[in-house]
């Protein structure tokens, strides 16, 4: 063995040959992590990627012919620290941003379009079968409507008084911006919540909660129905009602894809087809989140305002539709892009 | 066997990156990732308190409002900023920069704006918004508060019982968090031919070790005595005397060795036996270990 001791061995000789352009990486890749890729110059960003190919294909090499600990190491290193830096998130926050809401959101409400139709569905029956139940013996609502939901506004409750909620504007005097946190968190973000992630469970709890949800507001304009106040409760709804129960609805959809992916995964494993429907689903779960956010704004401050009930049934319906024209025409020249 | 090094269990061994050549990241433990959380609510909870403050001195809210303000900001502040940060830190909250993990996208692609969002919108889900209402709501009946503590405890067992500490949210979003490695280049050992003039070893001394026991050597080798204590250098030498003597022994070294010509022995034959086994590597016969002749494929 006096031949191997004589001469540099090979994998000492494929170290030295290397290793100056590992040094080169390792300097381009701690500049590159310390202040960002936007501050190397263009040699440096030209040859990163070389380098890290070079190092990668170094790497494969070096474990198949050597058995020197320090440089395997160092190499595995040095490759997960340049993979890193090579495969960087390279998305502006700006970009990300105008991307998701000019074609991520309503290219996902597009798509799911029959999905948010079966969930308005679901909510519409709801309704009707709340009303028709309260038509056919008002107890119901003690049953339908839980008591914090309906406060002073029961089945006791007289004609005087459901106006004056109408008209009050609710919950004014703790300030306008308390108000609107604490609206933002009622009801209905919970039960958003609730729907959309519940709908894993193969869409059953998501279909149930939002068809309650329905029950729940027949039952309400059932009551106010038969105090003669319907139109006045339409247009009190209006202004944010039909903001927060799109919302509503909306995530319900979201969760009903959900559920898409556990009972149809298609040629996909479950895991898989959920986590490919949760793109689009996660969008809607974040629309829905905008929408109530905005509802929750309209509700504080608008229905305060606004006191008529014919503007307040057209501004709700002006912002409804701001909402269609939005989802139905922003990014449609983008195409398909998820 | 060979024992192994205790972290093989952490290791991601399918972890591929588009080039082809599978990257091994070691899975960020659970103590690291547990600093790193909580650095990051401390972060978010000190700018709540300074809002809080400067809403309060203010005088804008009266102070009940101010309390529901206050739960929802902690909301408005963290979702973003988790979300936030890994997007624009590449894969890093100040916390885990903090404790040096890293957010890694399992497919071995780019991190993905959706799968962090995911992740952190899960862990929302999972954790903050069940914590917040069980201190927060004091309203809560037993039962409510049971199944509460109940949820929370599930889904923070969940990343123990899986091999790759993955959170709820890291399986839907398709991540990983690991321990991001620092490369450091220990010299050469073998990179000097003059070292070994004084030793020479035959085919047969080199029969006896295989892999493991090389790069235990190397270990031991690349100790740097000039930074030890004087205590810790003698047991350094000790430890050197000691086991150039096993080998000798064992691979029946012809001469005796004398006390300061350990470490000259230990080099000489760490460079000789590397030679070897890399050569035999390359015919075909890697050997594992000094069990290497048991082995039914030797």
């Amino acid at each position: 063995m006096s031949n191997v001791a004589a001469a540099l061995i090979r994998s000492v000789r494929f170290r030295a040959e290397r290793e100056a352009d590992w040094r080169a990486l390792e300097h381009i890749v701690t500049k590159a992590e310390k202040r960002g890729l936007q501050s190397l110059t263009f040699q440096e960003a030209q040859s990163l990627a070389t380098l890290y190919r070079q190092a990668m294909a170094s790497l494969s090499t070096a474990r198949e012919i050597s058995l020197d600990n320090a440089l395997l190491q160092y190499l595995e290193a040095l490759c997960a620290r340049a993979y890193l830096a090579v495969y960087a998130p390279q998305q502006q926050l700006g970009g990300l941003m105008s991307r998701l809401f000019l074609t991520g959101m309503p290219g996902a409400a597009r798509r799911l379009l029959p999905l948010i139709l079966i969930a308005y569905l679901i909510l519409a029956l709801g309704a009707a079968v709340g009303y028709l139940l309260f038509q056919d013996d008002p107890t119901w609502y003690n049953t339908i409507v839980p008591g914090g939901l309906a406060g002073d506004r029961g089945l006791n409750a007289t004609r005087e008084q459901l106006m004056s909620a109408i008209y009050s504007g609710g919950d004014a005097g703790s300030g306008d911006l308390a108000a609107f946190a604490s609206v933002l968190f009622s009801h209905n973000t919970r039960i958003a919540i609730f729907i959309f992630s519940l709908g894993v469970l193969i869409c059953v709890p998501s279909a149930v909660l939002t068809f309650y949800n329905g029950m729940i507001l027949g039952a309400f304009v059932a009551l106010h129905a038969d105090r003669g106040l319907l139109t006045d409760i339409l247009a009190w709804l209006s202004i944010h009602g039909i903001t927060e129960l799109s919302a509503v609805v909306i995530a319900c959809a979201g969760g009903l894809h959900l559920g898409q992916a556990i009972l149809f995964p298609g040629d996909m494993r479950r895991r898989d087809a959920l986590r490919y429907n949760a793109r689009d689903a996660v969008k809607l779960a974040i629309l829905a989140g905008v929408m109530l956010t905005a509802a929750a704004g309209l509700e504080a401050f608008g229905r305060q305002w606004i006191q008529d009930p014919a503007i307040r049934a057209s501004v709700g319906i002006a912002i409804g539709l701001a909402w269609l024209t939005w989802l139905a025409f922003a990014g449609r020249k983008e195409g398909r892009a998820r | 066997m060979s024992p192994r090094p205790a972290d093989t269990r952490r290791l991601l061994t399918d972890f591929i990156p588009p080039e082809g050549v599978p990257i091994r990241f070691t899975i960020a433990g659970l103590g690291a990732r547990m600093v790193a959380q909580m650095t990051d609510i401390l972060i978010t909870v000190a700018a709540l308190i300074a809002i809080m403050a400067a809403l309060f001195f203010s005088d804008l809210l009266p102070l009940n409002g101010l309390l529901i303000v206050g739960a929802l900001l902690f909301f408005a502040i963290r979702a973003p900023y988790y979300t936030l940060s890994e997007i624009l830190m590449n894969g890093q909250t100040p916390g885990k920069r903090l404790s040096g993990l890293r957010v890694i996208s399992a497919d071995g692609r780019t991190l993905s704006a959706h799968a962090v969002t995911v992740r952190n919108l899960m862990k929302e889900m999972e954790i903050f918004i069940p914590g917040t209402l069980l201190l927060a709501g004091s309203d809560l009946d037993g039962w409510t508060t049971a199944m509460l503590l109940v949820w929370i405890t599930i889904l923070l067992a969940v990343p123990l019982m899986n091999r790759k500490r993955q959170r709820l949210g890291d399986m839907t979003a398709g991540t990983y968090v690991v321990n991001l490695p620092t490369p450091v280049l220990l010299p050469d050992l073998a990179d000097d031919p003059a070292a070994d003039r004084n030793h020479t070893f035959l085919p047969h001394h080199l029969d006896h070790y295989g892999r493991y026991e090389l790069q235990t050597l190397e270990a031991l080798l690349q100790v740097d005595a000039g930074a030890l204590t004087k205590t810790a250098r003698k047991i350094h030498e000790r430890n050197l005397q000691k086991v150039a003597a096993t080998i000798a022994k064992r691979i029946g070294y012809h001469r005796r060795l004398t006390e300061d010509e350990a470490e000259s022995f230990l080099l000489a034959f760490y460079r000789t036996q590397r030679g070897y086994l890399e050569n035999r590597k390359l015919f075909g016969d890697a050997r594992e270990d000094k069990f290497h002749r048991d082995s039914p494929t030797d």
